[in-house]
């Protein structure tokens, strides 16, 4: 509404929740060593004020980024910053909480200091993008980007053993701060995608050739459909991050969905994707030790399923309530804070946490859909529509992998997990739908 | 706090309330919003001066148009590529000048402007002015519309 200035009221009540969440945490993980330590007529009492500066320092970069957004962005979707600050709360506190158990105290902060950089970048992203045709008219330049960031990846990876876990070969870059590059990747391809697909969006509905009484896609429209299959089965095969092929694919399946409006092409994929997996199956042992872990974990439990078990167990000791917070053993699971950062969650805030860590990201993928609705042109909303589902198919895959309902793969649990990567290349996405949602209104 | 277990158990409970909290604040929120866009798109058609008719966007093609978008039609209303069309729509399939739409004698005429790409209604592809009534389809290059009545 022109004349008529939005100063975000909305945004700023919906932040308040996140901010009391970071310090009753913290409260409570201050509050637990006292209790194990013996000196229980201390509890009650408010802690030092400075022993809450990383939740007030969270809190007071959020309400920055809330008056950033009320200048550069005022009419922009008001629930995005709130959910995704919610969902990084979380991961601070598990970073603060699980870094001790780990013998690394400083993983809290380390993390803190990420998701602070984010939220700079994000409203950077949301300040640069306000013209979204200049991301549009260079998306062959982004798709090159992306290209060489998996050359990169693979090139790297043949120089690593092959038995290190997927995790550790994609990350680049001096010790404590890797970076991987296949976060970035997400963001090249989404907007790859929406390019290619906003134009090519007619001859995609309209065109098909007929076999018998099924119509099928045309062969020249097969042919992306392959390469896509093949850059999948690719980094499957080369760098074996199973996560990441099937994000990609999954990625291009659903755009392509919502660009050509048929389920032709989702059939068509969906039996080339089993086609390529049943291959798989039978020529690599990786893929069939990764199933095998799903079918028999249990029967593996001190071996190679060691991990899932305890996952499994982590998951049982939570219970309905959880143990509470800072009272249970995580990290007894390897990774805690990493692929299993929702097993550590769910041991110490139980059924009831994971299920609203799960309606969390059901509202963020529900704002990112609704900003789709709402954006112009194709390109815009092709573009929201990845963006979403990147965080959908994330939480997806990781989750399903945790409780042993998919291969387990090395996907983060985006804002969730420890990785400053993943966290950075999180809030790029937040502020591009913050930018989509701000030239709708 | 006399009890330190207690005031734990107290902290664990608040934890995971604020989390639903968050929750439904949001949930409250969307359902705002989408009674504030119900509320809305009734709000333009009674604020609007009476028209002729309305084109509705069926299909925006490559343009920024938003499909299920109304725009008004005038007693001349030209549509092109060109910056003085009364619908200026950037894409390459358009011509500069690319089709008129005419109120005469209480009827609406639909008039090809020797685009290159040719004008549809109905699906079918015009030579000559066409007499159109709400319900009618237009397609201009790949950008589809409905013809509405006032």
């Amino acid at each position: 509404m022109p004349g008529h200035r939005s100063y975000r009221w909305t945004e700023l009540w919906l932040l308040l929740f996140p901010s009391l969440f970071l310090i009753v945490g913290l409260w409570t993980l201050l509050s637990v060593p006292l209790i194990l330590s013996g000196s229980q007529d201390k509890v009650g009492t408010l802690p030092p004020l400075d022993s809450f500066t990383p939740a007030l320092g969270l809190i007071a970069v959020l309400l920055l980024a809330h008056i950033a957004l009320i200048i550069i962005a005022p009419d922009a979707d008001q629930t995005i910053l709130p959910i995704a600050g919610t969902l990084s709360s979380i991961g601070v506190l598990m970073a603060l909480r699980l870094g001790p158990s780990l013998g690394d105290p400083s993983l809290g902060i380390r993390q803190l200091i990420w998701v602070i950089a984010g939220l700079v970048l994000c409203v950077l992203t949301v300040r640069f993008t306000r013209d979204l045709r200049w991301v549009r008219n260079y998306k062959y330049t982004w798709a090159a980007v992306g290209i060489a960031l998996v050359a990169f990846t693979l090139v790297r990876a043949r120089s690593f053993s092959t038995n290190a876990p997927s995790r550790d070969v994609l990350s680049i870059g001096p010790g404590g701060l890797s970076f991987q590059p296949s976060e970035l990747l997400k963001i090249c391809l989404v907007i790859f995608f929406a390019g290619y697909l906003s134009e090519n969006r007619e001859m995609l509905k309209e065109a098909h050739f007929q076999v018998w009484k099924f119509k099928l896609p045309p062969l020249k429209h097969l042919g992306p459909l392959l390469a896509m299959l093949g850059i999948a089965l690719l980094i499957f095969v080369g760098v074996r991050e199973l996560g990441l092929a099937i994000l990609i694919f999954g990625l291009f399946l659903s755009m392509l969905y919502v660009a050509s409006e048929r389920p032709l092409y989702i059939v068509t994929s969906i039996a080339l994707f089993v086609f390529g997996a049943f291959v798989a199956y039978h020529l690599f042992s990786y893929a069939r030790e990764r199933v095998g872990l799903v079918t028999n974990a249990f029967g593996q439990a001190t071996g190679a399923g060691y991990q899932i078990v305890q996952g499994l167990v982590a998951f049982g000791t939570g219970g309905v309530l959880g143990t509470g917070f800072g009272l249970g053993h995580p990290c007894i699971v390897p990774a805690c804070t990493t692929d299993f950062v929702a097993s550590s969650f769910g041991e110490e805030f139980g059924f009831a946490g994971v299920l609203a860590l799960i309606a969390l990201f059901m509202l963020l993928v529900y704002r990112g859909m609704h900003v789709a609705v709402g954006a112009r042109g194709s390109f815009n909303q092709l573009l929201a529509v990845g963006l979403t589902a990147v965080f959908g198919l994330q939480t997806l895959v990781i989750l399903a992998g945790n409780l042993k309902l998919l291969p387990l793969t090395g996907v983060p649990l985006p804002f969730v997990a420890y990785g400053g990567s993943s966290v950075i290349a999180n809030f790029i996405i937040i502020g591009l739908l913050l930018r989509l949602s701000q030239s709708t209104a | 706090m006399s009890d330190p277990y207690t005031f734990l158990l107290v902290l664990r409970v608040a934890l995971v309330a604020l989390l639903y909290l968050i929750v439904l604040q949001v949930v409250f929120v969307s359902r705002r919003d989408m009674r504030r866009a119900a509320t809305m798109g009734t709000g333009v058609v009674t604020r609007a001066k009476p028209a002729i008719g309305y084109l509705i966007v069926v299909d925006s093609g490559a343009t920024t148009l938003v499909p299920g978008s109304r725009i008004p039609i005038e007693p001349v209303t030209t549509i092109g590529r060109s910056p003085t069309s009364t619908i200026v729509l950037e894409t390459n399939f358009i011509s500069t000048e690319h089709a008129r739409i005419l109120y005469k004698g209480n009827t609406l005429w639909v008039e090809d402007m020797n685009s290159r790409n040719g004008t549809l209604v109905d699906q079918v592809k015009i030579t000559q002015p066409v007499a159109v009534k709400p319900g009618s389809t237009l397609q201009v290059g790949d950008v589809r519309f409905k013809f509405a009545a006032p």
